[in-house]
């Protein structure tokens, strides 16, 4: 070569190198790239909480002592509620007071003062004045555009009225629910705390459209202790009560009597419990103590479906330096907000028992309201100041715990390994845990490699070394090509077309399972039987496979045509029904056997492909060698073949993995992607993949489904990247161990 | 001088080939070829490149079945079992005729392993036989000082001439009657190359040695006797010193002074 042309090729050969180095880090980058937008979508999940001070504490307006605080959806008109029986109604932003509204006609009467308020439902209050009587209003906002601009409208709406009676003096503590149609029922405690007295208006129109409402009363006798804290559910219908000696009761109140339902000592260590409240959704009570503990209970029914439900002790949050005074109204997911005696106002999470934030005052918080959308929060301090913050506590239902450990949700029984995002009501607990996901894509892909190694192994094991170069010519070409199958096809095909064909046969399918193995073997013995006449001499070398393949049919069609007769023997003709008796598995058509075909397909072109490359790559040369060694095929194969092209074969089979770990059309469609933590090959289960695929439609952008999701695409990227990084690793060694091939 | 015979007749040979023809396919690359290997001596197959060593090799332990579209015919007579018999057990055939190829290839196992492997398949796995086969075997392909302190290593390890001193130990374990070598040494440097001639002759004692080689003067260092084959005729057959000295066939004289090949 001259020095020009050697020069030349030295300069292609820079440029060369030069490209494919920045492909492979092109390559490397964008992955790397596609990693971290995932990974930057999911980071919010694990943001800290904060509170902000959205305007300097400002002074509440004068006048009577205030008895209650609130607040609009947007945060920009706030109440307070005097003792005088007057709501004044706030600018937010300036402190400016711009209405005095009467909480009712009685108001403003000379004299007339309330001796009480408590919070119901939000912005619902039940008023105690000092004759006797109760009243219970709302406070209702709304926008208006009429001037031109936004404007927030107030409104004070009685809901129901309850008049004096003897039997209830002021002075108790009370709460009150609306009913149907202006009734209302009042459950007032004496102040004894050894009874409460049941009010319950009940108005009724008869056909003439008179409108009447009758009173009933009844007095609850407490068994034992005295009720320190109290609280009614929102429908009315529940009292739960707590008592000094640290007892929970729990009544279902009727029309004209209660029901005491259960009575539970809560603690042994002598606390007392201070504080009832219902967490949003009235199943979870909430309960406060003098020694500042805070723990939610509900009823659980323990020993199983039917058996009567106890107050069970679910989650314990952080717990407050003082006793806990109240749990106000929170209508905004499973979230809990405490207030101690001490002031201090705390925002948990119920389901991820995560303490969120802590809020105080320049004096102790005496009067606080949340917002509708738990986004702001009002209070009032010893001082006279009002506080307004703005809360932000993004994703507080998400913690590793719930993401990755048994919990206990309401309804539930005990606690556990739940994915449901999403319920029909906005009251319902959404329970994130990804095991169950995690699980469905192992389950699919360990029934899937089931099926598909074996079979893939083995037929790169018999392409590769047992029969002819023109034989290998045909199968190899025809198996890549079952790679290019759409997975949209086969999905399609195993859920519409295979998985009811196999619910109908499904002994038969069993059956197959256990015959071909015997036939196989059954034709193996006649083969070495007559393998030195002319007639399987005729048979080439390779060709081995051929007299199989009528083996293979028969077989099938023999298993087929005997699954009636086997399933009405074994199974007294419902393998199903059988199944579900004896076994008490579920038969459901889109379930893991389907899977493992309809996956296992997919998978195994991916590993015969790689294996049979990797078993044809080990050289001829330590064939002859085995061989001439006096080794049989076989024993060359297991011996020498299989162990030089272990690395390769190790790799297609994680590759394989991978694949069927990440596949999604397929496990979409030929499962009924129900996310259960069931190993069992007769129902489905719900993948990571799919789980995306499912639900990424429904959830709104930025919000935790939508980041959870995210999430799980970390996870799964994780997953299959550790596995092929693993892989490589085993690889690397094993092919340091056995040569380079 | 005329009644010296260009094939020289063997007295109780342990091989004994008759008219043998082998075919590739259509084309014949083996015509005819008869002869009988004697016990305990190295003969040498001589002849250029192609002309059908590898292939007569080959058929002394039915390594030709793995080559597609191959025939034989003829007789190939070992003691008193017929080689070419379609019903032979070609397994029990070749642990009596062991081989060594022309390029090493250990099996990427530990040394040990690689010797012992024909003692494994064959259903040897008592330790202390395998451990005196190792050592026996290792001694005796002259390997067993230089690697009896890394017999646990990849035999991946050793250098060009140990791997081919390992397979010849390999071959020896299953004690095979027979060796059949096809150019041993061809990919070996001289050092190498003169151990392993060092080896093949103190194998001599034990061992019925075929070797096949292009390299004259390596055939007339170790043989006793040799044959020089022509495209696929045995064209002269008789005791190396005289077929070097006095080749009867002007071929063979053309062959060894060099002419041609
Ligand atoms: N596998 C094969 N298929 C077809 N022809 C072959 C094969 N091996 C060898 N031959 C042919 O047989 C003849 C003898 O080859 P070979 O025995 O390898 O010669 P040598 O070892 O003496 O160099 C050559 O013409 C060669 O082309
Ligand atoms: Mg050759």
């Amino acid at each position: 070569m001259t020095p020009r042309v050697f020069q030349r090729n030295r300069r292609w050969d820079r440029l060369a190198r030069w490209l494919i180095s920045v492909g492979g880090v092109g390559v490397i980058g964008c992955v790397a790239v596609m990693l971290l937008l995932i990974v930057w979508m999911a980071l919010p999940l694990f943001g800290k909480p904060h509170a902000t001070e959205v305007v300097p504490a400002f002074t509440a307006p004068a006048g009577t002592p205030i008895l209650a605080v609130g607040l609009d959806d947007n945060a920009e008109v706030g109440f307070t509620l005097g003792g005088d029986g007057f709501f004044q109604f706030l600018e937010l932003r300036t402190g400016a007071v711009t209405a005095r509204v009467p909480a009712s006609p009685r108001a403003g009467k000379p004299g007339v003062k309330l001796t009480g308020v408590s919070a119901g439902r939000h912005l619902e209050y039940a008023l105690a004045w000092d004759d006797g009587s109760w009243s219970l209003v709302r406070i209702a906002f709304r926008s208006s555009f009429e001037t031109g601009r936004r404007q927030i409208l107030h409104q004070v709406e009685i809901l129901a009225e309850m008049p004096a009676a003897v039997t209830m003096p002021a002075g108790g503590a009370g709460q009150m629910r609306a009913g149907e149609k202006g009734g209302a029922v009042l459950v007032w405690l004496d102040p004894s705390g050894a009874t409460f007295q049941v009010r319950r208006s009940v108005v009724k129109t008869d056909l003439l459209g008179n409108e009447e409402t009758a009173m009933a009363t009844y007095e609850i006798p407490v068994p034992a202790g005295s009720v320190t804290a109290f609280t009614v559910d929102l429908a009315g219908s529940t009292l739960y009560a707590g008592t000094a000696d640290a007892r929970l009761l729990r009544w279902n109140l009727g029309d004209d009597r209660a029901e005491l339902l259960e009575q539970v000592r809560a603690f042994e260590d002598g606390r007392r419990i201070t504080a009832l409240g219902l967490v949003f959704g009235d199943v979870s009570l909430a309960v406060g103590d003098d020694r500042g503990g805070v723990s939610t209970w509900m009823p659980v029914a323990l020993y199983g479906e039917g058996s009567s439900r106890r107050m069970e002790l679910i989650h314990t949050l952080a717990a407050h330096a003082s006793p806990v005074v109240e749990f106000p109204f929170v209508q905004s997911g499973k979230q809990l907000l405490s207030r101690s005696a001490a002031g201090l106002v705390r925002l948990d999470h119920m389901t991820s028992e995560r303490k969120l934030l802590t809020l105080q005052g320049s004096q102790s918080l005496d009067a606080i309201n949340i917002s509708n959308r738990g986004d702001h929060l009002l209070a009032l301090d010893r001082n006279g100041l009002l506080h307004l913050w703005d809360l932000d506590a993004p994703h507080a239902e998400i913690s590793w715990k719930v993401l990755f450990g048994k919990v206990w949700y309401e309804n539930y029984d005990r606690p556990a390994l739940v994915w449901q995002s999403s319920a029909a009501n906005d009251d319902a607990e959404p329970k994130f845990s990804f095991v169950p996901l995690i699980f469905g894509s192992l389950k699919a892909t360990f029934y899937a490699l089931f099926f598909a190694v074996p079979l893939a192994l083995m037929g790169a094991i018999y392409t590769s070394q047992f029969t002819t170069p023109e034989v290998r010519g045909v199968v190899k070409p025809a198996v890549e090509i079952m790679a290019a199958v759409p997975s949209v096809v086969i999905g399609f095909l195993a859920a519409l077309w295979l998985a009811p064909r196999v619910e109908t046969a499904i002994t038969g399918v069993f059956l197959f399972a256990l015959i071909l193995p015997v036939a196989f073997l059954l034709t193996l013995a006649l083969w070495m039987a007559i393998r030195n006449t002319r007639l399987a001499k005729r048979v080439g070398r390779g060709f081995e496979f051929l007299p199989l393949i009528p083996v293979l049919i028969l077989a099938g069609a023999a298993a087929l045509a005997l699954g009636p007769a086997v399933e009405k023997l074994l199974f007294a003709g419902d393998f199903k029904l059988w199944l579900f008796h004896t076994a008490g598995l579920r038969y459901d058509q889109r379930n893991s056997l389907i899977i493992a075909f309809a996956l296992g397909f997919a998978v195994v072109p991916v590993i015969f492909t790689m294996a049979e490359d990797a078993l044809s790559n080990v050289p001829n040369n330590l064939k002859a060698a085995s061989l001439a060694l006096g080794a049989s095929r076989w024993q060359t194969v297991w011996r020498v073949i299989l162990p030089s092209a272990s690395p390769g074969v190790f790799a297609a089979v994680i590759i394989g993995f991978g694949r069927a770990v990440g596949e999604t059309m397929i496990v979409l469609m030929a499962t009924g992607n129900t996310p259960i933590l069931d190993a069992s090959p007769f129902n489905g289960m719900r993948t990571l993949s799919a789980n995306i695929a499912v639900e990424i439609p429904e959830a709104p952008a930025g919000g935790t489904l939508f980041r959870l999701l995210f999430l799980s695409a970390v996870l799964l990227f994780l997953l299959t990247s550790v596995l092929n990084t693993a892989a490589e690793l085993i690889r690397h060694r094993l092919r340091k161990k056995y040569g380079q091939f | 001088m005329s009644d010296t015979p260009l094939i020289l007749p063997i007295e109780n040979p342990v091989l004994k080939v008759s008219d043998l023809h082998l075919y590739y396919g259509d084309s014949e690359a083996l015509h005819g070829i008869s002869m009988g290997f004697p016990a305990r001596q190295v003969t040498a197959l001589i002849g250029p490149s192609g002309c059908g060593k590898s292939t007569l090799l080959r058929c002394l332990n039915r390594m030709n079945d793995l080559i597609e579209g191959v025939r034989v015919t003829g007789s190939l007579q070992l003691d008193d079992i017929e080689i070419n018999d379609p019903a032979l057990d070609v397994i029990g055939l070749r642990r009596r005729v062991g081989m060594v190829f022309q390029k090493s290839n250990p099996f990427p196992k530990s040394v040990y392993e690689n010797v012992v492997y024909g003692l494994r398949i064959a259903g040897v796995g008592d330790r202390a036989v395998l451990d005196e086969a190792v050592e026996k075997s290792l001694r005796s392909a002259g390997l067993w000082d230089e690697v009896k302190d890394r017999l646990a290593e990849s035999a991946l390890g050793l250098s060009g001439g140990q791997m081919q001193r390992l397979c010849i130990a390999r071959a020896i374990a299953v004690n095979p009657g027979i060796i059949l070598m096809d150019e041993p040494c061809s990919a070996l440097d001289p050092r190498s190359t003169a151990r392993v001639e060092d080896l093949i002759v103190e194998l001599r004692e034990n061992y019925t040695i075929i070797i096949v080689t292009h390299n004259m003067q390596q055939a007339a260092r170790v043989s006793d006797l040799t044959a020089f084959l022509y495209e696929g005729h045995l064209v002269e057959y008789g005791p190396t010193k005289r077929l070097f000295t006095k080749p009867l066939s002007p071929k063979t004289e053309d062959y060894i002074t060099g002419r041609f090949g």
